[in-house]
């Protein structure tokens, strides 16, 4: 029996050693790996890149963890690496873990950069940003106050408590609130992982304990549904608003029923098409301009050289008004 | 198949391993030979380390037998590699850093044998309440911030590669699976660990110290997750509250599909390593070819009920 | 020993004074706990992880397990969703539910029990293909903001009460019935406490099992209908820590893993007790992230507690672990 093993490992070997075999040169690839995959929001990342790939004539990989798993992350990234495509771009679970791949990919000359969610002070080429985590944190306190005014009790409920990127969005939230409307009163923030069920157990328990409680930000766009159906359960439409940072197709129905008063989000699908127009720019070893023109964008697409960050533009707020008007 | 028919136990288990992994790597080769080279075999080594060290403690704790299991082995990396860099704030001096993360880890594990033997709490139960309770802990101590401040030394140690082969996975997987490997087939204790799984009733009446010997595998299986948790932080630059998310079911799977027995007694070191080569090649694979990762949790689960069909069909057929 | 439908024993009536010791302590500490509103909520939260504990009940006392019934319940959710969304007679999307998690009990059941391996490790296999199931059929869109039809049916009253607590009071008596007062009851027990004397003694002994992984994958199908309702929304992490958080309650109900002892009436207290200490914690201002510490807490302190308190009348008995 052992030499039967023997066998099999023997030969498996010395095929892997025969077939270090070159490859042809094909189309420049641009990968992006998200956060999680099965989530509209990066479903609509994906449809953008697609897009930008069949214009500007690149492939397109789109892969990423099934669960919020930093090291599954990590992984994808890391064979991405070995397959040695052109540029990989990364909407980082930890900002704190991603070191080890970009030494990695630097060391075999692959652009890696980062999108969607960053890790500064990692060494990466360049961080594509759907807003700045600073603008898309004020933009929802602000909104929130024209509603609720300037001394109404707000609660948080955030995804992951290990998301950088949510995390430096509530960080900002609670400068601005203590900055500018230093009578908010902002609630510590509670986390509910990734289910409509928690994110709604958490959301109702929330409005027990603070029966004054104005406003519910749902942070993960996973927790808005959530949010909106405590809100709605409770009953206490009208007397609580939701909002959170997700996308019009996720939040319509809770806007139309008023349980969520907006959504702050921009179009994932245009960050997926800047994203792999960065990727493209870098392996074509173009620098960015202070302002660049993109092909169908209206506006000129702002780079900031010191922080290095190429910048989508403002986020959109989406109200009953308006969420009609958008699909994503 | 007469051959295979003949097979059972281990042997069959090892070969069956043997010939799957050759088929991922002879389709791999066939539909992508340019993946194959140092950097691939180093990514899988390296993304093998954490794992391997898991499912060796998750293994010989179910081996052992008494309904054993420790579904804590997650909470278990996760809490020792936050306590360590919390007690590196609170001013621990770095050099004992890696003794620190290693003993926190034997006492998380001690702390599950202790309900297991002591208190006569089931291992399924008594490990899945300090699953919730370590794995909790590390996220509600830290507000699920990563912890960073890990010296620069431990780092070179955690990145390093010698001729391809990722330090910690030297310095650390590859004693503690042969050492684990020499106990079990050339020691008494090896045998008594077998025997206790086998049948723990005659065991005890023989004279080995059934309990003792299970208060010490859990507290292996907690040491082991303490060096796990001890190459998670070398290697990233800090220590998450997360990190060892989905871990006890990825080393069940792979203690499974290595021919352990769940009911004990049954099983050896060689195959639990087989089973994450063969698990972590495979996940490789799928990504180098661009598949969907969704389909990789459901190869994998397909995986695991086949190789048990298989394994129960020729103890049928026995 | 016979059962009456409200006949308790020892871990029961600690429960019971445990849960009444917590909505006491957490009256006197938060004045917004003690509310109608608070009930309300606290109930509400509690329906999926009741539902899901009633199955895992049964598979316990029958010595089997399954680690898939959150993922079920999303699979089941989505056959829900989709038949809600595709605008079909209310009742029909609200048996939908039921119909699929019966089936996926089914195929469990096939696996597992014609397969003869081990029910914890085939149902761990069987979870990473459910999970790439539900990947494959949500496809990146979940289901939001789904029809309002079955959350106005289910919490349409009939003499005050909701049909939702109909619901739920007709799957508790219907389960009671079946473990208590008919043979089946007895079979599942048997086969708990012995298997090979189950065999032996000539009960069915696979056709059993066969209707427990059914009957659970049933009642985790009701779950995904309750989830719906509730939440009108179908993500694809749905119901990814409910296995765990469901055995952990049910032991907590003083059912035993080892099979052939169970409590259904143990099952609704351990949610309860959970749900309310979850609760109560976050009003007096715990944050939620300690709520696994506290779950885990509880289990090992109630069983370590038992354990202290019997030893001695268990060796009496002549009781050992194996």
């Amino acid at each position: 029996m052992l030499r039967h093993i023997k066998t099999v490992l023997t030969v498996s070997a010395l095929s892997l050693a025969v077939s270090t075999a070159v490859f042809a040169q094909e189309k420049p690839k641009i990968a992006f790996v998200p956060q999680l995959i099965g989530i509209p929001y990066f479903n609509a990342m994906e449809a953008g890149g697609n897009r930008a790939a069949k214009e500007l004539g690149v492939d397109f990989i789109y892969s990423g963890p099934v669960d919020t798993n930093p090291v599954d992350q990590l992984q994808i990234v890391q064979n991405l690496i070995d397959q040695g495509v052109g540029a990989i771009s990364v909407s980082v679970l930890d900002a704190s873990s991603i070191a080890p791949v970009v030494e990695a990919a630097n060391a075999k000359g692959i652009k890696l950069f980062t999108s969607d969610s960053d890790a500064p002070d990692s060494g990466r080429a360049v961080y594509v940003a759907q807003a700045t985590d600073e603008g898309l944190g004020n933009a929802i306190i602000d909104e929130l106050v024209k509603r609720v005014g300037e001394d109404a009790k707000i609660g948080i409920v955030s995804g992951e408590a290990t998301a950088s990127n949510l995390n430096a969005w509530i960080g900002f939230m609670q400068k601005q609130a203590a900055a500018k409307y230093p009578k908010l009163q902002l609630l510590e923030p509670q986390y509910a992982g990734g289910t409509a069920q928690r994110a709604a157990q958490i959301s109702g328990d929330l409005m027990a304990a603070n029966p004054d409680i104005k406003a519910i930000i749902a942070v993960a766009s996973t927790t808005c549904p959530g949010v909106a159906q405590a809100i709605e359960t409770a009953g206490k439409i009208g007397t609580v608003i939701g909002a959170g940072y997700c996308s019009p197709n996720t939040a319509r129905s809770y806007i139309k029923s008023g349980a969520f008063g907006f959504t702050v989000l921009w179009d994932p699908a245009q960050l997926g098409y800047l994203t792999v127009w960065a990727g493209k720019q870098l392996i074509d070893g173009k620098a960015f301009e202070a302002e660049n023109s993109v092909p169908g964008f209206a506006q000129p697409v702002t780079y900031d050289a010191t922080t290095g960050i190429l910048l989508l533009g403002p986020p959109a707020v989406f109200t009953a008004e308006n969420v009609d008007k958008f699909d994503f | 198949m007469t051959r295979l028919r003949t097979l059972q136990g281990p042997a069959l288990i090892l070969s069956l391993l043997a010939l799957l992994w050759a088929i991922v790597i002879v389709m791999l080769l066939a539909l992508k030979p340019s993946v194959f080279g140092l950097s691939t075999m180093t990514t899988i080594i390296q993304f093998s380390t954490i794992l391997a060290l898991v499912s060796l403690g998750q293994a010989m704790v179910i081996m052992a037998g008494g309904a054993g299991i420790d579904l804590s082995v997650g909470g278990i990396v996760s809490l020792s590699a936050i306590l360590t860099m919390l007690f590196l704030k609170l001013g621990l001096p770095p050099l004992l850093l890696p003794v620190a993360c290693i003993l926190i880890g034997v006492l998380l594990g001690l702390f599950n044998g202790i309900l297991v033997t002591k208190l006569d709490i089931l291992p399924l139960i008594a490990t899945l309440g300090t699953f919730f309770i370590y794995s909790g802990l590390a996220l509600a101590l830290t507000g699920g911030a990563a912890q960073s401040g890990v010296p620069a030394w431990l780092l070179s140690w955690g990145r390093g590669v010698v001729l391809g082969i990722p330090v910690p996975f030297l310095t650390i997987a590859m004693p503690a699976f042969a050492f684990a490997g020499v106990v079990i087939l050339w020691t008494a204790w090896g045998r008594w660990i077998h025997a206790m799984g086998f049948n723990e009733r005659s065991a005890r009446l023989v004279g080995i110290p059934v309990d003792r010997m299970r208060l010490v595998l859990y507290g292996l299986s907690g040491a082991l997750g303490g060096a796990a948790a001890l190459i998670s932080v070398a290697w990233l630059g800090s220590a998450r509250p997360n990190i060892g998310q989905n871990l006890e079911l990825e080393s069940l799977t792979a203690a499974m599909l290595g021919g352990i027995a769940i009911t004990g007694g049954r099983g050896g070191v060689g195959g639990v390593f087989a089973a994450v080569i063969l698990l972590v090649t495979l996940k490789t694979g799928l990504l180098q070819l661009n598949v969907n990762t969704v389909w990789q949790v459901g190869i994998v689960g397909a995986l695991l009920v086949f190789v048990l069909l298989a394994d129960r069909l020729s103890q049928h057929w026995r | 020993m016979r059962h009456g439908v409200f006949s308790m024993n020892g871990r029961e009536w600690s429960l019971l004074a445990a849960c009444a010791v917590a909505i006491f302590v957490l009256s006197v500490a938060s004045p917004y706990f003690a509310t109608s509103g608070n009930a309300a909520t606290i109930l509400r939260n509690s329906v999926e992880l009741l539902l899901v504990g009633l199955g895992m009940t049964l598979l316990l006392a029958m010595g089997g397990i399954d680690v898939s019934v959150g993922i079920v319940m999303g699979l089941a959710a989505i056959g829900v969703g989709r038949a809600l969304g595709a605008d079909l007679p209310v009742p029909i999307t609200a048996l939908a539910g039921p119909i699929i998690g019966a089936a996926l009990g089914l195929l469990t059941a096939t696996v597992v029990v014609l397969g003869r391996v081990p029910a914890i490790v085939g149902t761990l296999g069987l979870l990473g293909v459910y999970r790439t199931a539900i990947f494959v059929l949500l496809g990146g869109q979940w289901l939001s903001g789904l029809p309002t039809g079955l959350t106005v049916l289910l919490g349409t009253t009939v003499l005050g009460i909701p049909i939702a607590a109909y619901v739920i009071a007709l799957a508790y008596l219907a389960m009671w019935t079946a473990l208590r007062r008919t043979p089946f009851g007895l079979h599942l027990l048997a086969i708990g406490n012995s298997e090979e004397k189950a065999r032996l003694s000539g009960i069915p002994v696979v056709k059993v099992r066969f209707i427990t992984f059914i009957v659970s994958g049933a009642l985790t199908g009701l779950a995904a209908t309750f989830y719906v309702a509730n939440y009108r929304n179908v993500e694809m992490t749905i119901g990814s820590t409910l296995a765990l958080d469901a055995i952990a309650a049910v032991v907590l109900g003083g059912t035993s893993i080892l099979g052939g002892r169970c409590s259904l009436i143990g099952t609704v207290l351990g949610v309860l007790l959970l749900r309310i200490l979850q609760n109560g914690l976050l009003l007096v201002g715990v944050p939620s992230l300690w709520q696994p510490v506290v779950t885990g807490g509880l289990l090992i302190g109630v069983l370590a507690l038992e354990v202290a308190t019997s030893r001695l009348s268990l060796s009496q008995l002549g009781w050992t672990r194996k």
